[in-house]
């Protein structure tokens, strides 16, 4: 999967109307392939609106290739782009010295997820997301499984037990569509290391976290996950667990040879695109003995305007006009089928998955994504490997136990 | 004077495109590099990125992390590898199409091709060949059943994923290698080889006692050239395996076929320590700088003159 579309859109010229700033270009940088056509098409009309370029480039999909390896060269040649991405905290350290505050923006009173820091408002967020176990709806009930009941590791057991039982009946190859390959990373190590770091707690309790991060590691936590992730593992499909790669994993899911897949709402546009037509929604994760009620929902993502850019004015309009034209709203919700984080915004998204994130959301059952308190570094080169050796059957639960151990350990 | 003048200006007319672009894109960067790898430069607008002078502290925790010690053990081990099985097969294809064979054209410019295929879009190649193809081939083929089993893929185990990325950089390689093989192989001159026939030398005799010897300049070469893209190796590396799958090394989970430039590229882009980074890739230049001389000082005892 080459996913690194690094493309430019340049509209010289453009009719001229109206807008606070005229033919200014900005380039914005972003890491969600899967809606940069949808971008470049919503730059294009913005373009013939305001006047201004707007340039998007795309980078992700693979954590081989990432946004912020992107960005530091790009910063090291001077050519930084004027809006970009930051995923929390650990980004924002990474770029404080340029990210501009955004406070006064009128798009702030629509939103209650901006990213902020000491009271100031800095980042706009891309869009809610949210993941939890994706299930096809239509064969859990052939099985007779009751999607509600899932919310505790032993409902989960007897769950994939029963369908492991049906393979042929169901006509699937494996109950559960997990990818733990070396470019897999971010399934692993970011979204499900999440059901350690949030499941069951409130949302925004970073109580786990900060333990981990002083190296206290809570052992009945740690070991009721590691069941979950040998339960995941042993049903899952082992040629995708071991080297399949996102569109595998996925696509696993979408022709119906899984019946659960661990991945967010964004997968809603993959699914479309493989014609899948079956009924589906969101299960909590089952990572604790006890029940957890509630998937996993925030905004993950923000646009930062980059305070040393040339055309600062234009970026906040790109932004602005993103909220409250109808053209920017048809492209965040339509085109993208992203769920906004704008009160303002009124329509909704198609996507079967991200319409069931927006009913868990509306019911209150959310849990935080707290993964982003650890470092790039620590998630990609340090836990990845761990669940690729437990995945690949080289180690077993106990070792993988000692070894997630051990690296909170080093973490103090 | 005055002709000798005009000769010294074409000279360094003709050089200057060169000579620029040489010193802006390799003798700065080169020497900028080294200068970073002793100060804790970061590229980020942190609010503490001041760029301060570290000493040898980037030097010493580069040799006090696992995952460089076992890239420089891998990569020495694929080296090896990649070395032998480039040579050989380049010699013996170089070999097959200076025979009288047939079509030696068409064969000649079917496996140079592949050297034009870029890295990266060759390493997915392999990756779908190895992780999706060969399965099929397993569940097409009953007697081929074992590819199929999820255990047997390529990719999945690290001894394997290894040998993959030998198979692709000679696939990739050998076509380039045996190039020159021919060129040299052709520059021998025939009359050796029809004194040889007259004394009643065999084939195998011929090419133990003047094929070898006489092409022994290009074995420089190609030894040479092979060391240096194998312990460099980069793309084949990101695209097919990633890294990947991951092995356990002193007691520290880490990626199993990290090959050094990979390690280098993770320090500095994904561990963001681009100063640590540099300092492994100077200790990476100085490491390649003296193996190589080593081995063009050895091959070139043994070429001959005639």
């Amino acid at each position: 999967m080459v996913m690194t579309a690094l493309t430019s859109l340049v509209f010289a010229g453009g009719n001229n109307e109206a807008g606070t700033s005229k033919g200014a270009t900005i380039t914005l940088m972003q890491n969600k392939p899967e809606i940069d056509g949808a971008l470049k098409d919503y730059a294009k009309i913005w373009n013939e609106k305001t006047g201004n370029t707007a340039v998007v480039k795309s980078v992700g999909g693979s954590s081989s290739i990432t946004l912020g390896q992107q960005l530091k060269a790009d910063y090291a040649a001077g050519d930084m782009p004027d809006i970009f991405i930051i995923a929390g905290i650990e980004d924002y350290k990474e770029w404080e010295g340029i990210i501009l505050d955004l406070s006064n923006e009128k798009w702030v009173k629509e939103t209650s997820v901006a990213f902020t820091k000491d009271g100031k408002v800095y980042g706009f967020p891309v869009a809610v997301e949210g993941w939890g176990m994706a299930y096809n709806a239509d064969m859990l009930s052939k099985a007779g499984i009751d999607p509600a009941s899932l919310d505790n590791y032993e409902a989960y057991r007897s769950a994939f037990e029963k369908l492991d039982s049906m393979k042929d009946k169901l006509g699937i190859d494996s109950v559960v569509s997990m990818a733990a390959g070396p470019e897999m990373g971010w399934v692993t190590a970011h979204h499900n290391f999440n059901s350690l770091l949030s499941n069951g707690l409130p949302y925004g309790d970073m109580s786990v976290v900060n333990q981990l991060l002083k190296g206290q590691v809570d052992m009945k936590r740690l070991n009721e996950y590691a069941d979950w992730v040998e339960l995941l593992f042993k049903y899952a499909d082992k040629a995708i667990l071991t080297t399949g790669n996102y569109d595998a994993q996925v696509g696993a899911f979408a022709t119906q040879k899984a019946a659960f897949l661990h991945q967010g709402n964004w997968v809603d546009p993959n699914i479309k695109a493989a014609n899948a037509t079956f009924k589906m929604a969101f299960a909590p994760h089952g990572s604790m003995h006890t029940a957890t009620d509630g998937i996993f929902v925030a905004a993950p993502s923000f646009y930062v305007i980059n305070s040393e850019s040339k055309n600062i004015e234009a970026a906040k309009q790109f932004l602005n006009d993103m909220v409250f034209t109808q053209e920017g709203q048809d492209f965040m919700v339509n085109k993208a089928g992203m769920i906004p984080a704008y009160s303002n915004v009124k329509l909704n998204p198609a996507g079967q998955l991200s319409k069931s994130v927006q009913q868990w959301a509306a019911e209150g059952k959310v849990y935080s994504w707290n993964q982003y308190n650890f470092t790039g570094d620590f998630r990609d080169l340090t836990l990845a490997p761990i669940y690729n050796q437990f995945a690949n059957g080289s180690i077993d639960k106990a070792k993988f136990i000692e070894l997630m151990k051990k690296a909170f350990e080093g973490l103090k | 004077m005055n002709k000798q003048r005009k000769t010294n200006l074409i000279f360094w007319l003709f050089l200057a495109p060169v000579l620029f672009t040489f010193i802006m894109v390799i003798v700065i960067p080169f020497f900028m590099g080294i200068f970073y790898s002793f100060t804790n430069w970061s590229s980020s607008a942190r609010a503490d990125s001041t760029l301060q002078f570290v000493g040898l502290a980037n030097f010493k925790n580069s040799f006090q992390d696992p995952s460089f010690i076992y890239s420089f053990i891998i990569t020495s081990l694929y080296t090896v590898l990649n070395v032998l099985f480039i040579n050989a097969v380049a010699l013996i294809l170089a070999l097959v199409v200076t025979s009288r064979l047939k079509l030696k054209n068409i064969y000649r410019v079917g496996f140079f091709i592949p050297n034009l295929i870029g890295g990266l879009v060759l390493g997915y190649i392999w990756q779908f060949i190895f992780n999706n193809a060969i399965p099929a081939l397993g569940n097409i083929i009953p007697v081929l059943d074992f590819l199929s089993n999820p255990d047997n893929l390529v990719l999945s185990k690290v001894g394997s994923s290894v040998t993959a990325l030998v198979i692709v950089g000679t696939w990739q390689y050998a076509g380039y290698i045996m190039m020159i093989y021919v060129a040299a192989i052709e520059g021998v001159p025939e009359s050796l080889f029809e004194a040889a026939t007259i004394d009643g030398a065999n084939e195998f005799q011929k090419f133990k006692n003047i094929t070898v010897p006489m092409v022994a300049q290009a074995f420089t070469i190609t030894m040479f050239l092979t060391l240096v893209q194998s312990f460099k190796q980069f793309d084949v590396n990101v695209s097919l395996t990633a890294g990947g799958p991951s092995a356990i090394f002193r007691g520290t989970p880490l990626f199993g076929t990290e090959l050094l430039s990979l390690n280098i590229y993770n320090t500095a882009f994904v561990k963001n320590m681009l100063a640590e980074g540099q300092a492994r890739a100077v200790v990476f230049f100085v490491v390649l700088v003296v193996i190589s001389v080593i081995q063009v000082s050895i091959n070139k005892k043994k070429e001959v003159e005639l």
